[in-house]
Order: structure tokens, then sequence, then C-alpha cells
């Protein structure tokens, strides 16, 4: 059952994303293409039936009546609104997504759910009469609509009953082809068994129709099923050919027998037109007959069997072949692939085969390494996720604000396919959020005068923009809004007591960088979307947790720009390969500064004994790793060795070693459990790291290190 | 020191006649001329030649850190952790790694004997005379030697 809801979850998630991203792009254009309102349709419909079988009824409600609302436009076309009601249309959109994912993230806390909806049932409701009154002919009224489809219903299934007592059990239909299906006795909710082989048969994208049509929401149907069996209309011979693997996956299904449709056989003999006319007639059939049905509060026949038809079509290409995989057997991949290009490369440079001439191995051996390679290259990647979704959210965000701030200003995404580890993409969003809300709020000018007198374009703009750099990724907010006083922050910072020097000793970055303080915020008052004082030291503290940097640049008039520096992923960093005796360290590229051979008259003692030394007309300390680490090594004198000048946030001093080994992408991976109780984190090891030849080596934390040698000295 | 050389270190009485009720299987291997058991349970494998890496500033007895398909494991010398004098390693040096609680570790031992059912109910404590760090019971086989069993749990308890 947790399985199932895990499911569940998953795909309405990821179907809200994609509507999410649809209406976006839809406004954006100011009209749904029909492609979009099948997208709407279609999505609308998989929640509603996914939601009725996990009994989550909320939402299957609103599901509904948004299903019923684009069956309506899809009928009569997106021509049919004027401007007005297309705008009321994305508005309402917008508020029923919302009411969605509401609901949704009761179901994902455990909470119960909302049990009113009437709100928004209604808006859809009256939105939906209000764009079909003035057509006059399809509806009337939606009072007259409710009532006529509440007559209608049991009608039909009257009708269905009747039909399949007249045809031995076989339903009305212009398919020449049925599967009758007979569950096993005893098994239990037939019509959930029914509803999910129809599940089944359209995600192989097939045409057809069932019996009865209700299976999906009407637990009664379970009856009909038991004493006629459940009923599955194809159009050809193939389709049945089709159908009938995925018929015989499925649990609980005792028989199935393939009918073919005596009359419409007959009629297709005849002539092959009439058939085709049938189907047509049928098709416009549907709508009129039940023209009334789509506000049904009971999903109508003619509201299911229509998308059937003609979904297919249109779905096809939309459909993505994605599977999710636990992040755990991603890793587990991950590892094994590095231990296999590791393994391969001990096979290949063996020092067995040292001497020997082996052509035929040696081209194996390099079409082997080209393989791993490839394959590590994919392994890679499988962690990796472009942007694209969280930076799709911002639109929203930036939508909302506008017509809440009454701001004109349009969102620009550059750069949106840049790809970052899953964990990241996770972590960045919320940072992002908020600098653009920030952005909004603050930075874009309230006067739309001011703007135009400041000679820029009304419209303001933000721009969101993703860059790779080899092994960061490059996330810039920016606005052409006011940007930022500096005095006025410096000001305030002095009101709220954050300032450790005087303050005409800030530069412009560091006033800048105040902002990112905790307790800081410019705004004077508390908005619903920013200035809580909350602000932007989350946000460099979340950054900070992947491991990225943030930065401010604003200039008074022009705008403002954030940019954040993020590692491509978390596990993965530039490091530079150093040894000392046997041992190998990794010192993380970002700490260095430079490195530097040294001659003995360089090197100063200071009155303990300490060495110190010259760079850059400052001095800065000598740590001896091999002192520190009591390795035993041959490179003792100062000269024979490198230093290497590191440097942490408040911290820079020279670290003495054996010799560079080069610069290189390591792999994070943390020491055992078992050797961190020997405090060894406290000495400056924060992890270790596998090399190519698959040899370890140490990650040094520069910060700690120097921590650990201060209180040795 | 070679797997042959089994010292006897206390005489205990072998119980007779009764058919093994609990039986687990021990891995047994020699350090310092004892025979110690391990669970199987325990064993994920044995390993041989595995270039460890040194790491600085531990106890003597952490010989370091090997990677084992991608998996960094610590690895402890079972000689100098119950405090006998180390030995050079030699060919039938090996490492068994062992899965304790979901913590990986190696021991290095000397040798590895075989793989053994053991009656649980006829293992003893160990006499407290003769208490030692990290063992839990002791045994006597059919052959006359003692095995004595390695407790798991404290080898990777802290301190």
């Amino acid at each position: 059952m947790d399985n199932m809801l895990e499911m569940y979850l998953y795909e309405t998630n990821t179907l809200m994303e994609q509507l999410d991203e649809l209406l976006i792009e839809a406004e954006k254009n100011g009209v749904f293409s029909t492609n979009d309102v099948n997208e709407i349709f279609r999505i609308m419909h998989t929640i509603k039936g996914s939601s009725a079988m996990m009994e989550f009824s909320t939402l299957m409600e609103i599901a509904h009546h948004i299903e019923d609302l684009f069956f309506y436009i899809r009928e009569n076309g997106m021509d049919s609104l004027d401007e007005s009601h297309k705008n009321d249309l994305f508005n309402l959109m917008f508020q029923s997504t919302d009411a969605l994912r509401g609901e949704v993230e009761k179901i994902e806390n455990d909470e119960p759910l909302s049990t009113n909806i009437d709100q928004i049932i209604a808006n859809i409701n009256s939105f939906l009469e209000k764009i079909s009154s003035p057509k006059g002919g399809d509806s009337v009224d939606s009072t007259k609509e409710t009532d006529a489809s509440e007559e209608f219903k049991p009608a039909d299934a009257d009708a269905i009953a009747v039909i399949n007592q007249e045809l031995a059990g076989c339903p009305d239909s212009d398919m020449p082809y049925f599967i009758k299906i007979h569950f096993e006795q005893g098994s239990g909710m037939e019509n959930l068994r029914a509803f999910m082989t129809i599940t089944a048969l359209r995600e192989i994208d097939l045409s057809f129709e069932f019996y009865p049509e209700d299976v999906e929401t009407n637990s009664d149907t379970a009856e009909s099923i038991i004493d006629n069996g459940f009923f599955l209309a194809l159009s050809s011979h193939e389709d049945v050919d089709k159908a009938l693997p995925i018929i015989k996956e499925q649990n609980s299904i005792e028989t199935y027998e393939v009918i073919e449709n005596a009359a419409v056989k007959q009629a297709v003999a005849t002539s092959a037109p009439p058939a085709v006319s049938e189907a047509s007639v049928e098709k416009k059939e549907v709508p009129a007959a039940s023209g009334e049905a789509p506000a049904a509060s009971t999903p109508s026949p003619a509201a299911q069997k229509t998308p059937q038809a003609s979904a297919p079509h249109n779905n096809a290409p939309v459909k993505q072949s994605l599977i999710s995989v636990n992040l755990s057997k991603l890793d587990s991949l991950v590892a094994i692939v590095g231990e296999i290009v590791i393994t391969e490369s001990m096979v290949t440079s063996s020092p067995d085969l040292q001497n020997l001439k082996l052509d035929n191995f040696m081209k194996s051996a390099r079409q082997l390494r080209k393989l791993t390679d490839d394959l590590q290259d994919i392994a890679m990647s499988l962690r990796m996720v472009p942007v694209s979704g969280t930076f799709q959210k911002m639109n929203r965000i930036v939508r909302d604000m506008k017509k809440k701030l009454n701001k004109d200003v349009r969102l620009t995404i550059i750069g949106e396919n840049t790809e970052v580890d899953k964990t990241i993409v996770d972590s960045i969003g919320d940072p992002i959020m908020h600098i653009v809300r920030n952005s909004m709020d603050h930075g874009v000018e309230s006067n739309v005068e001011d703007r135009i007198a400041a000679g820029k374009d009304p419209q303001a703009e933000i721009i969101l923009s993703a860059t790779h750099t080899g092994s960061e990724v490059i996330i810039t907010i920016e606005d052409d809004g006011q940007g930022m006083d500096t005095d006025k922050i410096l000001a305030k910072a002095e009101r709220n007591g954050i300032l450790t020097k005087p303050a005409s000793e800030y530069s412009k970055k560091e006033i800048l960088s105040l902002l990112m303080l905790p307790g800081f915020s410019t705004n004077e008052e508390v908005t619903e979307f920013s200035g809580r004082g909350v602000g932007m030291d989350v946000v460099k503290k979340n950054v900070e947790a992947v491991g990225g940097t943030i930065s401010i640049t604003s200039e008074v008039g022009k705008g403002s720009c954030t940019t954040l520096k993020i590692p491509l992923t978390m596990a993965i960093t530039d490091g530079m390969e150093i040894s000392v005796g046997k041992s190998m360290f990794t010192i993380p590229i970002a700490n260095i500064r430079q490195s530097l051979k040294t001659k003995k008259e360089d090197i100063i003692l200071d009155a303990s004994g300490n060495e110190i030394v010259k760079c850059l007309d400052e001095f800065y300390p000598v740590i001896r790793l091999h002192q520190l680490y009591n390795i035993e090594t041959e490179i003792t004198n100062i000269e024979d060795g490198i230093l290497i000048w590191v440097e942490t946030a408040d911290k820079s001093y020279c670290l003495f070693v054996d010799e560079l080994l080069g610069e290189q992408q390591v792999v994070v991976k943390p020491l055992p459990a078992f050797v961190n109780n020997f405090n060894i984190q406290k000495l400056g090891m924060a992890g270790c790291t596998l090399l190519g030849d698959g040899s370890i080596s140490i990650i040094l934390d520069i910060s700690k290190l120097y921590t650990a040698a201060s209180l040795n000295y | 020191m070679s797997a042959d050389t089994i010292n006897t270190l206390e005489e205990t009485q072998v119980m007779e006649g009764n058919a093994p009720v609990s039986t687990e299987r021990f891995l047994t291997f020699s350090c310092d001329g004892l025979n110690i058991g391990v669970s199987t349970n325990y064993v994920i494998e044995i390993i041989t030649d595995h270039a460890i890496t040194m790491l600085p500033l531990v106890p003597d007895y952490v010989k370091g850190i090997i990677s084992l398909r991608g998996q960094i494991i610590p690895i402890i010398d079972i000689r100098l952790r119950i405090g006998k004098t180390p030995i050079d390693y030699t060919s039938t040096t090996c490492v068994i790694v062992l899965d304790i609680n979901s913590l990986p570790i190696g021991i290095i031992v000397d040798a590895v004997q075989q793989v053994m059912d053991i009656d649980q109910t006829k293992i003893s404590p160990v006499p407290v005379e003769n208490q030692q760090e990290l063992i839990s019971g002791m045994v006597s086989t059919a052959n006359r030697s003692v095995i004595l069993f390695l407790d798991c749990e404290q080898l990777v308890q802290t301190y």
C-alpha cells in the first residue's frame, strides 16, 4: 500500500509540474493550443483516476471539474473565449492547481484532506457557466446542468444493463472486437481491477472502449463485472493482439475471451465507407448527446469515451519514458563502475604483461578502456539533472508577485538545461526563490514612472541564468531595478549594531556582504514576500551547505546581481594531490593560493622557534605536514620540498610538503566511522578519495589543520 | 607464526554425548598462536595483498584504510589490538572483512584456518583470571585444541 501511495505521489507530482510549466507557457502566449488543452485534459484525467483509486476524493473532485471545463474548451475551441475569459481561465487554473498541490502536500504529510472544496468547485463551475452561456445552444444554466446529468447517469447505467442483456453480455459499440474478462471469483474490488487493466492498456497507447464505463468511480459496477464480465472494445485485430499480452499480465484474471462484434462486421463487409461515417457520426454525437454532461459530478461516459478516442494520437509524443530509481542503487552503480575502471587499468598495466609483445591484447585493451570510460561517463551523468525544473518554478513566483505587487516584470531564463547533481538541484531551489522574491520586492521599482524617468524599459527584467564552468555551475539572478544604496545598508547595519569596525572603513563589497548577515533586512516593512529579517543569511547558509559561494553586486539605479557558485556535485571536488613520505593527501584547489619553492634564508624563526615565511610582503606561518602528522620522510630540508600557500576564510598559512603530484578531480568519500572515533577530523582529515590507480588519498581540511597545528606548537 | 602452533591456554571440559542443538558457523584464524573464531554471520570476505593506506595520528593497531570495491574500510591488526608484539606480514597473513552491525571493518590475522560448526551451548565463558580483551568465550574441540571467540561488538566500540 505504501508503495502504491509512493507511486501515486510521484506520478501526481510529476503531472502537476508538467501542468505548471504548461500553464506558464500558455499564459505567455495568451492561449491554450489544442495540444495544451488535450494535455491538461489527459493530466486531469489521470489525476482523477488515480486519486479515485487511492480514495482521495477531494483531489478527484477538483480534477474532475477541471477535466469537465477542458472538455468544454476542447469541444468549442479556445477561440470561443474572449480575452477577459482567457485571463480568468488562467487565474482559475493557477488557483485550482494550487488547490490540488495543497491537497497532495497534505497527503505527503499524512494530514487529513480538506473537506471543503466547494469554493474552488463553485469557481470552476461558475466559470464554465460563464463561458458557455453566451454560446446559448450548448447548455443552459449550471443548476439545470447538474440536474440533467444526475438524471442522465442512472439512465445511462440502466441503458448499459439493458444493452448487456440484449447482446447476451456484449455491450453496444461500433468496435469490431470485444475482449470479455472474468476476474477470479471472490477476488474482490472487480471494478478497480478492471480499472487497473484499463490503465495498463492505456500505457501502450491503445485506443479502446470499455464497459461498464464508470468502473473507476462506481463501485456498484463490481457486481455487474462479476455477473457479465468486463468488456474491452477494440477497433482492430492488431489492437487485440497488442492488448492480450497486457491482459495476461494482470493479476486475478480468470478467463478472457475475444468476441467479434457481429453487427459491425456485417457493416464493414457491406461497404467500407459506412463504417467510417458511422464512427464519425458517433464521435459527433457524443458532445451533442451529452452536451450537459461535462459539468456532471460523476464522470459521464462521454467524458471518458472521447479522450480515449482522440487522445492517443496527441499524447504519443508527450509521453516520457522515465523511470524513477532509488538513489542508493545509483550510488552503488557509480561505485562499482569506478571499481571497474580501476580494475581495468590494473589488468592492462599488470607487471606480468611487461616486455611481452601482445598486439591483439593491446588492441582489445584499448577498446575496453574506451568502453569503460564511456560507462563511467554515463554512470556519472545519471545523477545529473537539468536545473530547468527549479527555474521553471520561478516563473510561477514572478507571475504571482507581479499580480500582487502590480509590477510589470518579465523573467528571462538562460541555460536552463545546465545539469547539476540531483541533491544540489534540490537544495538550491529555496535560495534561488528567495533571491528572486527579493529582486521582485525590493529590486524592481514600485512605480513605472521611476523606471521611465531613469530611461529604462518600463517592463523590468529579471534574468535567471545558469552556466557551466568545468567543475562549477554559476547561477546568477540579475535585475535591472533600482539597485542597492550602500549608504542606506550601512546606516541600517549600524542601527542594528552588526558592524564590527568603524563604518567608514567598509568597502562596497563588504557593505553588500552585510546583507547576508543574520538579522538584516533592508525593507522597513514586513511584506508577504520578504522582509522578515530571516533572508539572505539563510540563503547563504543553504548555499554554503552544498559547498557553494554567494556574492552580490549592485549599482544604484542600475540593478543588482546575485551570483551563486555551486559545485557540480557535492561528491566531486577539484583537488591538488601532494605527497608526504609514502602518504598522499589532497588539498582542495579552492584553498590554494600559490605553491612556492623557498630558500633557507627566507625562513624566519619567531620567538618560540616556529618557522615563518614571507610571501608578497606578508608573513605567514609554515606548517610542516610531516611533523604534524608524524610521517617519516626523507624530505625535511625546506629547500627540497615545496611550500603550498593555503587560505581559508580567516586563516592563511604555508604548508610544507614533499612534492606536488598534480591536480585532479576527486570523488569525496567520508572516512569510516570507526577511524573517525580517533578524532582525526579535528586533526584536519576531512575525508578520502580513490585515485585512478586504486590508492587512497586523504583530503585535508585546511582550516582544521591549522587549528590542530596551533594546538601542537 | 604458522597456523599449526596451537597453544592451548586453558583446559576446559569437553561436554559429552549431547547432539548439537543450536550450532553456529565460525571462521577460525590464528593470531600469535591463539585460535580465534568469529561467527560467519559477521564475515563478508577474506582478502589478501591489499594495499593499506596508512592514517596519521591513530593508535598503532589501526593500520589504515583500504578501498574494497569503492567502499572505504578501516583495517586493524588483531595482534596489536590485543596487545601482542607485531610481526612482519607473511604470505599467510590476510585480512578478514567483517560487517559488524553494518559497520565494515577489516582485521589482519596471521592465517585463516577453517570454518566449523560449533554448538553454542558448549561455549563457556573465559575464567576470570584469564580474562582477555576482545574475547567473549571459549570452546575446546575434538582434537583438544581451544578456540577463543572474538567479541565483535567490543571490537568496534569507541572509547
